[in-house]
């Protein structure tokens, strides 16, 4: 029962490797093994969204997987969110439109809504509460969040 | 919360996982997507001393065109069959039921054959198996066996599978044209369980009603084939008092628990809001079809 | 406050805290890692009420890689008993174990505690615990509980009522009785929990090289920490550091003394290796202090003219399992007595309320504590009031509100509104609502079938406390003051250290406004830290609407007085008289002379370069602390309206509109006070609508995760309209009024209001919260047998 398993994945870019049980979740394994501490546990029962990450480009819940599902994929946190150029849109339009206060939530909202943007470009009001219907903030009531992703998804697409 | 041990297998063909499930038998779970079994283990309600985790077999996930049939693997995902062009051209009822599914993240890593295999009454492919007269293939070590949806679901949470059988495809006739489809839910925050929800698929011109077939969720055991309903509405059409006497009856033909959320009352009440409302659309879809 | 001229304060500063949160750089507790670090696990009941007969934790030790197992009687014999005082004449004291000795009172509360390598090893070795319960029979009901004499929750209280309180003005019977209308109701407000998204949590270092502790906790309160923990711990106070970083969220259900924070501390101290703790969401559902459950029946009289005469009240509130530190089992039920009678003029009152204990989780402060109920009650009273005199609600509350002439006034408890702009807010929202056009098309609508309507509630808060009142009554700790400490560096920078702790209120950035404006320098040049105790001047923390009046104030009069001293010093370098000196977006300038001027960091410099660069006499250095009381406190205010739609099928509520418009004095960043107001806001819809905590008769927790216990999400919300009044409050250094709370204060008042408006037809007005469309739908049912059929 004390099994350990070695995985190999890239994250953020950068290849990473790690001894894990296979019991490890995979959020554990980022903020313990990795030193990522900025995806948040907050439920581990996949309803608040706080532990939201990339996994091979979609958005995944990561209490939900077992770092030795992780094992030759490819992950994306909130610390892979920026570019060499600076934060990302969302990041800056979240800060623009004051999109969180005590920012726990804020990891999940972000690669939640990257992925929203990723499968629809230009959403609709409707849409964006929709899809950020995934995570939970108890500070923000949402109000500057949708408006940050509306700006954001303009933003993006101006820049195409 | 955190999982117990377990002694852990990813098998990387169906061969090898029905070989583990013959060999552990009840010991056994199996992990698909992980988003029922995933909040299981980290309650630890769930403490199997083996995990099958079929996430590494990539044969398991494919959706096909075959004899008259979609076919679509077991280890599917559901943001696949979301944005797959085939499934919303052939099978809408499908699609859409796959977009009430949760969140687009849950739907990332949840599988049909996982989704199904959990048997929550309340989720939304069930219902749309049962409404489609879907099949599902199982299978274990030694055999394969085939089995209607309806005969596939026993109660709360359990199927006819036994220990050492999995799913591997799920089947949907698409023999039969269907104009109309809709899934109406209700549920009080987007992407919870549906306190009630109604599949619907017609086959109409006009009024004139050639086909119905309707399960409803969350108000039973399993879900539930509302037979007398398709029957009436093959006699009736589908005029608004049509609709609504089905509406109607469709609320006398279930037995929903009370729970938390919602007395068996406001359920049968849902079932009968959820009916008119599934038809309606159904057949509104159905004459934008024709036209 | 002569030289303050803003230019910071009342500007829509983005948030400094958002670099680190937007990049994943934040530290919450569970992000640290000290080096040696042990896990904890608690052991919890699964019986609401038992004697715990037998418990054998030896086998769990003997697991590898576990490092102790403690209960509740070795905890004993390590820390003082928690007893949670107060001078409120009707309160019986009893104590909290920080594990279950002989019994349990509430399923999850903790008899033992597992310290291993790892979390997961830490579960594993629960499971060999070995425990077994007598059970005792379940007081789940307040109403019950309260008439029991032999099922009490503490045998040393000789009674499940742990407290009664009443407020009393003139004749109030005698008034009800005369009086041309009466309105009554039985209000219901159900169980609440404050659903952080970081759960609780904490780090217990203590080194045995020097004797000091450290405690790193998800906490609204460290300074109130660190002086209770050094008492119970028994150590001496300045070996004691409780610091709070980054927190995600409190409410109030981080601000109080927990039972699991003092057994890391005693664990930590045992073993001499830092210990964690991070609660898991099912542990959050049982254990972290909820909120408000109260029955409330009251009566409301008016003149024929629409008056208020009288209004009389009894309250029974659950107070769960324990009474906490410090606050007490006395401040949810004492609060909402001390504030029934709202934003009215109220000539006879009596408001008397009983704290029942029960076999659940303990109640604690929650934001808005009893006055989201008070409002729930009063509003609701108001709007049948104006029901039954064929009033409109506006007139009808714009009629009784208390005056401008009468401030400041004197509610019947005692509590004194400094002033308020209640018709100003009203007359706002109106507009801001078109309320005729508004109510036209609801008619329009409504003789379409549809089922529309409006409501409203206003309400005034206490805030800003000073030491005169106490924030819970009668208890033993004082919470009116606070302190700045402003530190200015050589080379012009300056660090404003204060022992508030926000858990996202945006103090970094809103505090260094204020120093900025205060000292006279750029908002770059301050850097402000909070939340710990080592370096802190004494305070306990953030809660209870104060800390743009108390830290804000204590900022203004550090940054005044350190001004005055840079002036000093910059007018004998630059050799003029300090009062013709100001300072001014970091640089001193010369009045009528905009040539000269000298940046501040040269000032800064001499403070540090010796007696040879500084005025005769004056002491080196620029640094300066500064204490500040309030006293009394002040008073903030707001009314909100909101629009609904039932939707006749599913009876499931839609808020189509929602308008805040709102006082809170002079406003700092009026980015942060919206996302406040809407925060809030949010959490009441969700009160009003969404959310309760259930236990069945056995006292089970029916609602122990997400799944059943329903925070709204972004699509069940709307963008909310907020509108500021600006009124500086006469009683606070720098005007502000202190805010946050109001968002439920007010909503889940007007939502029941705009509900009752929309099902009038069918005479149903809203009594018991929250409104799931199960419990509408057996109320239209009700009210439509014989009716047409929906």
């Amino acid at each position: 029962m004390k099994e350990q398993r070695h995985i190999r994945l890239i994250i953020n870019g950068e290849t990473r490797s790690g001894q894990v049980e296979p019991r490890k979740l995979l959020v554990d394994f980022l903020r313990e093994d990795l030193g990522l501490t900025g995806t948040h546990v907050g439920c581990e029962h996949g309803i608040c969204g706080a532990c939201t990450i990339l996994v091979n480009g979609e958005a995944a819940r990561s209490c939900l997987m077992l770092a030795v599902q992780a094992d030759g994929a490819e992950l994306r946190t909130v610390e892979g969110l920026a570019g060499k150029d600076g934060l990302h849109p969302l990041q800056n339009a979240f800060r623009e439109h004051h999109g969180l206060q005590c920012g726990f939530c804020t990891p999940g909202m972000l690669m939640t809504a990257y992925d929203l943007l990723q499968a629809n470009p230009t959403p609709t009001e409707e849409e964006i509460r929709a899809g950020l219907s995934a995570v939970l903030c108890r500070c923000t009531g949402y109000h500057g969040i949708v408006q940050a992703v509306q700006a954001a998804a303009e933003r993006i697409q101006a820049t195409k | 919360m955190k999982p117990p041990a377990f002694t852990y297998h990813d098998p990387t063909s169906l061969e090898e996982a029905l070989e583990l499930l013959r060999r552990y038998g009840e010991d056994a779970k199996v992990l698909a997507g992980g988003q029922s079994l995933m909040p299981l283990l980290n309650f630890r309600l769930s403490s199997p001393p083996v995990l099958i985790d079929l996430n590494r077999i990539a044969a398991l996930a494919y959706i096909r065109q075959e004899d008259g049939q979609l076919r679509i693997g077991a280890m599917t995902r559901q943001r696949t069959i979301e944005f797959s062009a085939l499934v919303r051209g052939r099978l809408p009822l499908l699609y859409e039921a796959t977009t009430l599914i949760g969140h687009l993240p849950i739907r990332t890593r949840g599988t049909i054959g996982g989704s199904l295999s959990h048997a929550d009454p309340a989720a939304e492919y069930p219902a749309v198996a049962v409404a489609l007269e879907a099949e599902l293939v199982l299978q274990n070590a030694s055999s394969t066996r085939v089995l209607r949806a309806e005969e596939f679901f026993v109660t709360y949470l359990t199927t006819a599978l036994a220990p050492d059988e999995i799913v591997v495809e799920v089947r949907f006739p698409l023999s039969v044209s269907t104009s109309g489809w809709a899934f109406a839910e209700f549920a009080q925050r987007h992407g919870d369980f549906a306190l009630a929800g109604v599949a619907a698929v017609l086959d109409a011109n006009g009024e004139q009603c050639r086909l119905a077939r309707l399960a409803a969720a969350g108000v039973g055991p399993t879900p539930i084939r509302l037979r007398t309903i398709e029957h009436m509405l093959e006699q009736n059409g589908l005029t608004e008092q049509s609709i609504d006497a089905a509406a109607e009856k469709a609320a006398e033909l279930v037995e929903p628990d009370q729970d938390l959320h919602a007395s068996a009352d406001y359920r049968c009440h849902l079932v009968r809001v959820l009916t008119r409302r599934a038809l309606r659309q159904a057949a509104a879809r159905s004459r934008e079809k024709q036209q | 406050m002569s030289e303050l001229t803003p230019k910071l304060i009342g500007a829509r500063v983005q948030r400094r805290e958002d670099q680190r949160l937007l990049t994943g750089q934040g530290t919450y507790v569970d992000d640290h890692h000290p080096s040696g670090l042990l896990h904890a696990a608690f052991l919890r009941s699964s019986y609401a009420h038992a004697r715990i007969a037998h418990l054998d934790v030896a086998p769990a030790r003997a697991l590898t890689g576990v490092v102790a197992v403690l209960t509740g009687t070795d905890l004993a014999s390590l820390v003082k008993p928690v007893r949670a005082g107060s001078k409120t004449r009707d309160y019986k004291e009893t104590s909290i174990p920080p594990l279950a000795v002989d019994k349990v009172r509430y399923v999850g509360e903790a008899v033992a505690v597992v310290v291993a390598e790892s979390r997961y090893l830490a579960e594993d070795a629960l499971e060999q615990i070995s425990v077994d319960y007598d059970p005792l029979l379940v007081v789940a009901d307040a109403e019950e509980a309260r008439r029991s004499d032999t099922t009490l929750v503490h045998d040393e209280a000789g009674s499940n009522v742990l407290l009664s309180r009443q407020f009393a003005q003139g004749e109030v019977d005698t008034a009800i009785e005369t009086a041309a209308v009466r309105v009554r109701e039985r209000f219901r407000f159900h169980r609440h929990a404050a659903v952080c998204m970081e759960n609780r949590g904490c780090v217990a270092e203590y080194q045995t090289g020097t004797g000091f502790l450290t405690l790193r906790s998800a906490t609204q309160c460290p300074g109130l920490l660190r002086d209770v923990l050094a008492d119970l711990l028994d150590l001496p106070e300045h070996c004691v550091r409780v610091v709070a970083n980054d927190v995600g969220g409190g409410f109030g259900a981080k601000s109080s003394l927990y039972q699991e924070e003092l057994t890391l501390c005693a664990v930590t101290r045992l073993l001499g290796r830092p210990v964690k703790w991070i609660s898991d969401r099912r542990e959050d559902h049982m254990t972290s202090t909820q909120a408000w459950d109260e029955v409330v029946e009251a009566e409301l009289a008016l003149r024929a003219d629409g008056t208020i005469v009288g209004l009389r009240a009894e309250v029974t509130s659950d107070i769960g399992a324990y009474s906490i530190y410090p606050w007490t089992a006395t401040v949810e039920p004492v609060q909402v007595i001390s504030f029934l009678p709202g934003a009215y003029r109220v000539p006879h009152y009596r408001g008397r309320t009983q704290g029942v204990a029960t076999c659940k989780a303990p109640t604690g402060p929650y934001r808005g504590v009893g006055r989201p109920i008070t409002s729930f009650v009063m509003e609701g009273l108001m709007d049948r009031a104006a029901r039954r005199l064929g009033k409109d609600p506006v007139e009808l509350r714009l009629q009784n509100y208390i005056r401008p002439e009468d401030f400041p006034y004197k509610t019947p408890s005692g509590i004194v509104w400094d002033e308020a702009s209640l018709i100003e807010c009203m007359e706002k929202v109106r507009a801001a609502l078109d309320y005729e056009e508004t109510r036209r098309w609801q008619r329009q609508v409504q003789a379409e079938g549809r089922w529309i309507g409006i409501g409203f509630a206003t309400y005034i808060e206490l805030t800003g406390i000073g030491s005169a009142i106490p924030v819970s009554p009668g208890m033993p700790i004082s919470t009116g003051t606070e302190a700045a400490f402003l530190r200015v560096d050589p080379s012009g920078t300056i660090t404003a250290t204060f022992s508030v702790a926000p858990q996202g209120q945006g103090h970094e950035t809103a505090l260094a406004q204020v120093v900025a404006d205060a000292l006279g320098v750029t908002f770059d040049a301050v850097r402000v830290v909070c939340g710990d105790t080592a370096v802190a001047p004494h305070g306990t923390g953030t809660y209870a609407s104060r800390s743009a009046v108390l830290a804000g104030g204590a900022a203004i009069l550090a940054g005044q007085a350190l001004r005055d001293k840079a002036l000093r010093i910059a007018g004998h370098l630059m050799e003029t008289n300090p009062a013709d000196l100001a300072l001014q977006g970091g640089y001193v300038v010369v009045r009528d002379k905009p040539g000269r001027s000298m940046p501040f960091r040269e000032v800064a410099k001499a403070a540090y370069g010796g007696l040879r660069r500084l005025p005769k006499d004056m002491e080196p250095g620029l640094e300066v602390t500064r204490f500040y009381d309030p006293y009394y406190g002040t008073a903030s205010s707001a009314t909100h309206v909101a629009v609904v739609e039932v939707d006749r099928e599913t009876c499931a509520v839609k808020v189509l509109r929602y308008i805040v418009v709102e006082d809170c004095g002079r406003v700092i960043n009026p980015l942060i006070v919206e996302g406040q107001v809407r925060g809030g806001v949010a959490q009441g819809i969700g009160a009003a609508l969404y959310e309760e905590v259930v236990y069945d008769e056995n006292g089970q927790l029916l609602t122990g995760s997400l799944m059943d216990y329903l925070v709204p999400t972004a699509a069940e919300l709307l963008p909310i309209e907020v509108h500021h009044v600006e009124t500086p409050s006469p009683s606070t250094v720098g005007g502000f009024r202190g805010m946050g709370e109001g968002g439920t204060i007010g909503a889940p008042a007007a939502l029941a209001n705009a509900v009752s408006d929309a099902l009038s037809p069918l005479g149903i007005e809203i009594n018991e919260l929250p409104i799931t469309p199960n419990r509408l739908f057996r109320l239209i049912r009700e009210a439509s047998k014989g009716k047409e059929k929906i």
